[in-house]
Formats: structure tokens, sequence, C-alpha cells
């Protein structure tokens, strides 16, 4: 795709490499985790990473539409806060509440990427700063609603049916996360919308020319981000079952790293959901592989950055080609 | 030399965030009579000495169109670092203050360094750093470790004559800045890469030299304010650099500098830092809680953002 769009760009030889290069990592990564601990081949453990993964992975699809169009959404690790929290508070450990708490999440979380839609499309100011003055309203908000404390109880059932695991093999948490990330491909490949992504992406002046609703494409690639954030907070407020005051804290850089190792780059135009979700499934085995060798939470953090510095550089080195430095 | 620069700047204006701060002023002189004391507006100025430090150093790599999220960490690296080895080796604080500058500085370089050779996204590389930075502060100590020598507390709290001493090492730190980012050969081809990174390789300009220089100064700059927190706080805490380099980085945007880079202001970037000192300063006074003045704080960076935005030119990032 992005090669006919651009046809000063490097990546006319080896589209297919660059594509895989996220993959090839993510293989090696897992055989070098498999050579080290035999766990990593267990069906249970893979779910179960899968499931550790659910939140940021769910977030990461959403994130990839905003990076595709060479924005970025600082603001989903405060939506996920927003979302666990909310749904908390709704559902108020009611029963008749589960689907209201499930549904205001989901409203609140497009109704912010909405917002960040609009100012960004509109204002035309950095998406990076917007989201970010964005988080941290979303942020103080939470705070606002829950006082500082963890407040509210999630509905009987919730947490039972998402941590269940069908057939006692795979979990509901797991399902979801495939189950986004299928959106995320359909939306991506078979939509209009996902096509004026890529091309808005590639040249936005092009795209404005040829008369793609550019605006419009923006708002609703962040009102997506926004959904699938708050769909990540529900998955964590499931996976933990308590909602916390600021669950989500940070998640937007985990987000962003698992995107980037993903192959969506700055410059817009170019990388793929399915290529976040390997990018996802590369950043949990990273914290997995530091954890299953029994390094202190300090060696874990060290271990963690390296591999994303890692990970990343190794991306880039098989993209070669593609190559050049992306900085923007 | 002074004048020109001087005529430059007038030539220019001000930069549209001191409008934003001159109404704070008023608001604060009106509202809230405990504001206008010399003593609170030198507060402000003490408690804003951190960030605009971190600050200018940040806009050496955001002028060049990169970005480095490492330095909140290296912060707080430094801070621990420092209070450990006051303690250790109080005869020889002078010689630690230089190790610790040089230190970050090393680090900031390794930044430069890595991202030449691995040829990597500067924002992944610098996230990837927060991570590792992160990690050796927890290795060193989870609790706050330590105590901070006199000349460092003189540096972060001490006064002359009412005038915060903070303030003098800011403006030594500002100048600096402004001749090598607007006023110098190094300046101009660093803003060049930032506005083309394309042109300006084939215009012949050294890139990698441009990045290990900006990450170094970034770092040298996340080194002095490290001893600046450490003599805030008297002690190494591990948690004090959390988020510092978000700020930093919305200080600089505030200020009038695009994140792609290719320009800079750094009458701006003060500007900038001071309204965000004023702001939470004057929130404080009015006695906003807390948690309401975190959503204060981020609509006024939705709102300043917005109007300063150039409007023109369609862009999507």
């Amino acid at each position: 795709m992005s090669a006919e769009s651009k046809p000063f760009g490097h990546s006319t030889r080896l589209p297919s490499l660059e594509k895989a290069a996220v993959w090839i990592v993510l293989v090696v990564l897992l055989l070098v985790a498999g050579l080290s601990s035999e766990a990593f081949f267990k069906l249970n453990y893979l779910t179960n990473l899968l499931r550790q993964a659910a939140p940021v992975g769910i977030a990461a699809v959403g994130v990839t539409f905003v990076m595709l169009l060479r924005g970025v959404d600082l603001s989903v690790g405060a939506v996920i806060s927003m979302s666990a929290v909310l749904c908390a508070l709704v559902m108020d450990g009611r029963p008749e509440n589960l689907w209201l708490g499930i549904a205001a999440s989901c409203v609140c979380g497009a109704l912010i990427g909405l917002a960040n839609g609009i100012l960004v499309a509109h204002g035309k100011v950095s998406s990076f700063i917007m989201t970010l003055g964005m988080s941290i309203v979303v942020y103080g908000l939470v705070q606002v609603g829950s006082g500082g404390t963890a407040r509210g109880i999630v509905s009987p059932g919730f947490r039972e049916v998402v941590n269940s695991r069908i057939g006692g093999v795979l979990p509901v948490l797991v399902i979801c996360l495939l189950f986004a990330v299928a959106i995320g491909i359909f939306l991506q490949s078979r939509t209009r919308f996902g096509r004026s992504v890529y091309l808005i992406g590639a040249n936005p002046e092009a795209a404005r020319l040829a008369g793609l609703p550019v605006n419009r494409v923006t708002v609703v690639a962040y009102a997506v981000s926004g959904l699938f954030a708050g769909l990540g907070g529900l998955a964590l407020l499931a996976r933990t079952g308590v909602s916390g005051t600021n669950p989500g804290a940070g998640m937007e850089f985990d987000v962003l790293a698992a995107v980037v190792l993903g192959g969506t780059t700055f410059a817009g135009g170019r990388g793929s959901v399915g290529g976040t979700f390997a990018g996802v499934m590369v950043l949990f085995i990273a914290l997995n592989l530091a954890n299953v060798a029994g390094l202190p939470f300090a060696a874990q953090l060290i271990i963690k950055g390296l591999i994303i510095i890692i990970a990343s550089a190794a991306h880039s080195w098989i993209g070669a080609g593609s190559g050049g430095r992306k900085q923007e | 030399m002074w004048t020109r620069a001087i005529a430059a700047m007038a030539r220019q204006g001000l930069p549209r965030i001191y409008w934003a701060l001159f109404t704070l002023v008023l608001i604060g002189m009106v509202t809230a009579p405990q504001f206008r004391t010399a003593s609170n507006l030198a507060n402000i100025l003490e408690q804003s000495a951190v960030l605009a430090v971190l600050a200018l150093g940040q806009a050496f790599v955001i002028a060049g169109g990169m970005i480095d999220l490492s330095v909140g960490q290296l912060v707080g690296l430094i801070t621990v670092i420092a209070c450990m080895m006051f303690e250790a080796f109080p005869s020889l604080s002078p010689l630690v203050i230089v190790g610790c500058i040089a230190l970050a500085a090393l680090v900031g370089l390794i930044n430069g360094e890595l991202i030449n050779r691995l040829r990597m996204s500067p924002l992944i590389l610098t996230f990837g750093m927060l991570s590792v930075l992160q990690g050796f502060i927890f290795m060193l100590t989870d609790r706050s470790v330590g105590q901070v020598a006199p000349a460092i507390t003189f540096l972060s709290n001490g006064r002359v004559l009412g005038i915060p001493v903070s303030l003098v090492l800011v403006a030594v730190v500002g100048i600096a800045a402004y001749y090598a980012l607007q006023r110098s050969i190094f300046g101009w081809h660093l803003l060049a890469m930032g506005n083309s990174s394309d042109s300006a390789r084939k215009a012949g300009l050294n890139q990698f030299s441009l990045t290990r220089t900006a990450f170094l100064v970034s770092g040298l700059c996340a080194g002095i304010a490290g001893l600046l927190v450490a003599g805030r706080l008297g002690t190494g805490f591990p948690n004090a650099g959390i988020g510092l380099e978000l700020d930093a980085i919305v200080a600089v945007v505030l200020g009038g500098t695009p994140l792609k880079g290719g320009r800079v202001s750094v009458i701006g970037i003060l500007g900038a830092v001071l309204f965000l000192g004023t702001l939470s300063n004057l929130l404080n006074l009015m006695q906003v809680p807390a948690f309401a003045q975190i959503v204060v704080k981020g609509l006024i960076v939705i709102v300043a953002i917005l109007a300063d935005r150039p409007g023109r030119a369609a862009r999507l990032a």
C-alpha cells in the first residue's frame, strides 16, 4: 500500500520483508523464551500471556489507526483508567447494572476520542501535546470522580465470565483480544475508512486534493482509538476485579511501544493492526521473560527497556532498505 | 552582540505565551493578596528552576525534530546518586557535582550514539532508556537515601538579597541555550535538520554529530536539574523524576517550539515555564483542591496549544 503511494519512498524493494520484520523478531524472541524456560511453550502459559496483554493489546489496535494518520494518542492510559473506574462505579456491585457500566465506559471512551479527534483535526495542533493535555484532564476527572480511593464494585458475574476459560483452555479475555484485533484488521483492510487512513497518512496534502474527507477520517480514527482504550479499560477491570484510582497509569507508553515495535512509524501511512498485535506480543514476552527468570523488579525494568531497544533496532535492521531514520 | 540579540528579539515580538503569563499574573495580583508578595514571587522562580533547566535541554532535542523521554528518570537517577555520594564522601562534594553532571551527559551521549548507530526512532530508544534508568534507580534504592551537600542546598534554595540563586543558574543556562540554538551555526544546522532531515542530509550536514550533541546537552541539563531536585528535596528520592519529561515537553511546546522541530524560542520556553509555575502557585493560593488542579492544568494546556497554533497550513501531527 505504502509502496505505491510513496513513489520516492525507499520501501519498494523489500516490502514483504519489512512487514515480516516484527514477526521474525517475535519468533526469535519466542525461541529464546522457550530455551530459557520450557513453560513458554505450554498452552496455558501462552494464553496467560495473552490475557495479560489484553488491555494494552486492545488499546493498541485503536492507536494504530491514529498513528497511521501521523498522529499519536497519549490519552489512552488515562482513558483506560477512566473506563475501569467508571465501569466499577456504575456497576456498584449490582448485577442489573452490568451492561450499563460497560456501555458507559465505551461511550465515554469514544467521546474522549471524539474530542481528541475534533481538536486535532480542526485545531490543526500537535496531536502529541493535545492528547497529553487530554490525558491530564481525564486523569484529573478520574481522581475527582473516585475521590482518590478505589471505589465501586464490579457486578457479580462480570469478572467470573471474562476470566473463565472456554473448555478449560481458551480464556474469554483472549477471545476478546483476538476479536478486537480481528475488528481492527477488518476496519483496516475492508472498509473505506481503513483505505482512507493509509492514503491520508502517506500524504495528507495529496489526499485532501484528491477529495478525501481528511478531517472526518481523522476524527473517526481518534474516536476509534478512544473506544478501544475504553474496551481495554474494561479488559483490565475484568482481569483485576478492582478499579484502583489510576490503573492505566503509564500504559500509553506500553501501547505506543507496542505499536511502533509492530512497524507503524511516526511518519504515517505504513504499518498494520496485525503488526501491532505482534508488537504487543514482543513487549509482553519481554516482560515475562524477565519475570520467569526470577529477576528482581529493578532488573525487570532494565530488561524491559533493553528488549524494547533491541527489538526495535532488530526490526529496523531487518527492514533496512526501508531504512533511514524515522525521526518524526 | 547583546544589542543585536535584543534587537532581533524586539523584531520577532514576544512569544504569545507571555500574554497568557501576563494575564495570569494580573489575575493573581487582583484576586490573591499573598500572590504579589516578593517572597511568593521568588518562590515561583525557585520552584520553576528545575523545569526551566530541563525544558531548555529538551529544546535542543526537539529543535532537531527528535524527542527525549528519558530525562525524567535521569533526573531521578542523578538525584539518588548525588545524595548517596554526598553522604558517603562529604569532603569531596565538588568532585561529586562534576561527576554527576558528567554521568548525566554520558547517558545523553549514549542515547544519541545509539540513535545514530541503531538508526532508531528517538522516541522508542529514549522510552526504552526511561525503563532502563528506572531499573538502575531501583537497583540502588527503593526509598529515600543520603543527604545533600550544603552547596547544592544553597544553589536550590539560597537567596542573596531576596533573589534566588537558582534564578542566576537558570539565566546562565538560558543565555547559553539562546546563543547555541538561535545565534550559532550549530543552532542553524540543528534547526535545519528539524525542518527537513532529508534536505539537511543532502546539504551535507553531519546529522550524526548534531544528534549526538543535542542529546548530550539534554543529558547535561538533566544532570543539573537532578542536582537542583536533590537540593530542594534534601534527600535522594527515587521517584523524584517521574513525569518530569512530559512537563518539560509541554513547556517547550507551549513556548512556541513545534514538536516537529525546525523552530525554537528560548525566551518562549522560559515564559512557558514561568506560566506553568505561576499557574500552580495561583491554584494553590486559591485553595483549589488538588484533583481539580489537575483538570485545570490539563484544560489550560489544551487551550494554550489551541490559542498558539499557527492558524494556517493543514498538518496532522
